[in-house]
């Protein structure tokens, strides 16, 4: 059975809609609406295109539309979609000139590129330089590399899982009053794909020591070079780097059920 | 005994306000089972030491269930959980290891360890909360009994004061509504029941020192008007405690010295142009805020507000509040304090306060102290940036647009049908 036109261009310019829409409904990362206008426009403009490429499409697309009009037997319809078409274009209207009193959209960039150089503890470290003094051992000597990781544990549990969580995973416990929300480094995008002088220069200079491009006035990243020694602060670091990121999420995960690495 | 299933929840979602994470990530569910099994080999309760917890008498809620069950109430738990059950009772408790806990708040079930349903508070209250003070009040060797039917009863009446206003949501704007003639300047102003409110989860302050970690306050709500000359916000957030330093009744219950309780806003001077914003932390040395601060007062010192210009935590400069006319007065009652603040919208010293204008998305930002809780300075809970919005009329283009259009239309709709019957 062949599809009437009309009806054929109906399914598709829903079916079109319907996808366009599916990444917000199902995923919730909606397409902005500005651009489904967009893809809309071109989505119709080609059927119409394909529909009206030969005659008897076009006629098989404005016949009914026709007949509907002229012929008295379809009075009753005809006045059913005359009333129907103006109220929904009106409301149609109405939804794109209501304003919306939504929190204004802001992007921050999560990893900023660094400084070259950070001056913490009195001290000026190189940051494409820096290396963990302590990283070493991990060849060298692995059971007093494990007591660094464990001594790095430590701090943490006493420092900063209360935002990024016992699991590493940026839910702890006063998460939920952040915005932007604590970091999750269990997260294949975070930990173990940064380097560590990134990562130390983070944990010291924290939320205020952000570039302009990171929105440092809203992240509650405490100074941590005002709590934590820089000893401290690298054994932290290197739990952390240990403990998350792709292939070591599972890793990550065993070692904070078994803290004795 | 809590039982099996009980602990399988636990394990799969967690214990929300507790260091207790979900582990269904992590774990299979073989193996969530096989850790309650194991569980409850420690104590011997491998073999349950009476029946599970029974609910085939369940009764369903209704207005009557509810009524008793508030009575029962009143009765026999407002000593701890207080009249209207936001934890403001008359009784210091602490837990097995003699820390002091605050009982909960009963309307805000999203506080709770498990949830509101009342099969769950039905076995709290059958069962008692382990490690605290929450009795079993089915333990017929307690003084303090209550009969099933009374329990289902309770259980109804604390699902049914939830407060879901309180509740902070994903929407963070304020929204201050226009309003002509006088604004509200009392709490218990019949105009405040039309203002939108907002709330917003309140988290210790933990970033700079001294970091703060054992809070009592966790969330505020917030509703505000305007007119033409000034704007008017009411905060309203649940405190256990009314603290009234000198006042006998507020030493009983506190937990050390006797504080006053505060709340506060914090506003950028200069409403930011772009995204840039001053540090929500009391500012930055470049981009100053102001904080106004209302005090509860004292037995012998009334409610005060103070005006502070901050550049950081350190640069903080005391301001006269009454020449800005910013005026703050707050009541407290059965668990909630209420406290309207009100300012000009404009005024002298342009450079110094923040200029109020109609349809800006301006940073605003909360923060509380329980002085009942050894809550001062910088031991306080708070909010990081959200927005306040003074809400402009919806222009009458937005409904008169929509009207000429199904108009013309409509319109053409009859050209259309007249010109094809001529065609005819």
């Amino acid at each position: 059975m062949k599809i009437p036109r009309l009806l054929l261009f109906v399914i598709i310019v829903v079916i079109s809609y319907g996808i366009f829409k599916a990444p917000g409904i199902l995923l919730n990362q909606p397409i902005p609406s500005s651009l489904i206008v967009m893809y809309m426009f071109f989505a119709v403009v080609t059927t119409l295109l394909w529909i009206t490429s030969t005659e008897k499409g076009m006629q098989g697309l404005v016949g009914p539309i026709k007949t509907m009009i002229e012929d008295p037997s379809k009075k009753t319809l005809r006045n059913i979609v005359f009333v129907i078409v103006p109220l929904v274009a009106g409301g149609i209207t109405y939804m794109q000139l209501k304003p919306s009193y939504e929190a204004p959209v802001e992007l921050r960039s999560i990893h900023p590129a660094p400084p070259s150089t950070v001056k913490v503890f009195g001290k000026t470290f190189n940051l494409a330089t820096l290396v963990n003094p302590y990283r070493k051992f991990e060849k060298e000597d692995p059971a007093k590399f494990a007591q660094f990781v464990k001594e790095g544990g430590e701090v943490y549990f006493k420092n900063c899982f209360y935002c990024h969580g016992d699991k590493l995973d940026g839910k702890g416990h006063y998460a939920h009053g952040f915005n932007p929300l604590p970091l999750a480094f269990t997260d294949i995008g975070t930990i173990a794909q940064l380097q560590e002088s990134f990562v130390f220069w983070r944990i010291s200079t924290g939320g205020p020591g952000l570039p302009k491009e990171a929105a440092p006035w809203v992240s509650a990243m405490p100074v941590w070079e005002n709590f934590i020694t820089e000893d401290e602060k690298k054994r932290e670091r290197q739990y952390t780097t240990r403990n998350a990121g792709g292939a070591m999420v599972r890793m990550g995960r065993e070692t904070v059920l078994q803290p004795n690495f | 005994m809590i039982s099996g299933g009980m602990n399988h929840i636990s394990l799969w979602k967690g214990m929300s306000g507790t260091s207790m994470p979900n582990w269904d990530d992590v774990l299979k569910e073989q193996e969530r089972w096989d850790i309650v099994a194991y569980i409850k080999t420690f104590s011997g309760l491998d073999k349950p030491a009476k029946g599970p917890i029974d609910y085939k008498n369940q009764i369903k809620s209704s207005k009557e269930s509810i009524e008793k069950g508030k009575e029962t109430f009143k009765k026999m738990c407002a000593e701890c959980h207080g009249e209207e059950g936001r934890g403001d009772g008359t009784k210091k408790l602490k837990d097995d290891l003699g820390f002091r806990t605050w009982p909960r708040n009963l309307t805000k079930p999203w506080t709770f360890r498990v949830d509101n349903d009342p099969k769950e508070i039905y076995t709290r209250i059958s069962n008692g909360i382990p490690g605290t003070q929450m009795p079993s009040f089915a333990d017929p060797t307690s003084k303090k009994t209550l009969s099933d039917e009374e329990r289902w009863n309770v259980a109804n009446y604390i699902v049914s004061i939830a407060d879901d206003v309180k509740r902070p949501k994903d929407d963070t704007v304020l929204k201050a509504i226009r309003v002509e003639g006088e604004l509200p300047d009392k709490v218990d102003d019949p105009k405040w029941s039309v203002a939108e409110s907002t709330s917003f989860y309140m988290i210790p302050q933990i970033i700079a020192k001294e970091r703060f970690f054992t809070p009592s306050l966790d969330s505020i709500t917030a509703k505000a008007f305007y007119n033409g000359k000034e704007i008017s916000i009411l905060l309203e957030w649940d405190d256990r405690t009314k603290s009234i330093p000198g006042d006998e009744k507020a030493k009983e219950i506190a937990e050390g010295d006797v504080l006053e309780d505060s709340v506060a806003i914090q506003l950028p001077v200069t409403i930011p142009e772009e995204m840039e914003k001053p540090y929500f932390g009391m500012g930055d040395s470049v981009r100053p805020v102001n904080i106004w601060q209302w005090k509860s007062g004292k037995k012998d010192a009334s409610e005060a507000i103070k005006l502070l210009n901050a550049n950081g935590f350190q640069k903080v400069e005391q301001r006269d509040a009454g020449k800005t006319g910013l005026r703050a007065t707050g009541i407290y009652n059965n668990g909630t304090w209420r406290v309207v603040m009100k300012r000009q919208l404009a005024t002298e010293e342009k450079g110094k306060d923040i200029q109020f204008e109609e349809g800006r998305y301006t940073p605003i930002s909360f923060a509380a102290w329980d002085g009942s809780n050894g809550e001062s300075g910088s031991r306080h809970v708070m909010t990081t940036w959200s927005w306040l919005l003074l809400k402009p009329a919806t222009p009458k283009s937005t409904y008169i647009i929509p009207l000429i259009v199904v108009v013309v239309v409509f319109g053409g709709e009859l050209l259309l049908a007249r010109s094809s019957r001529k065609k005819i």
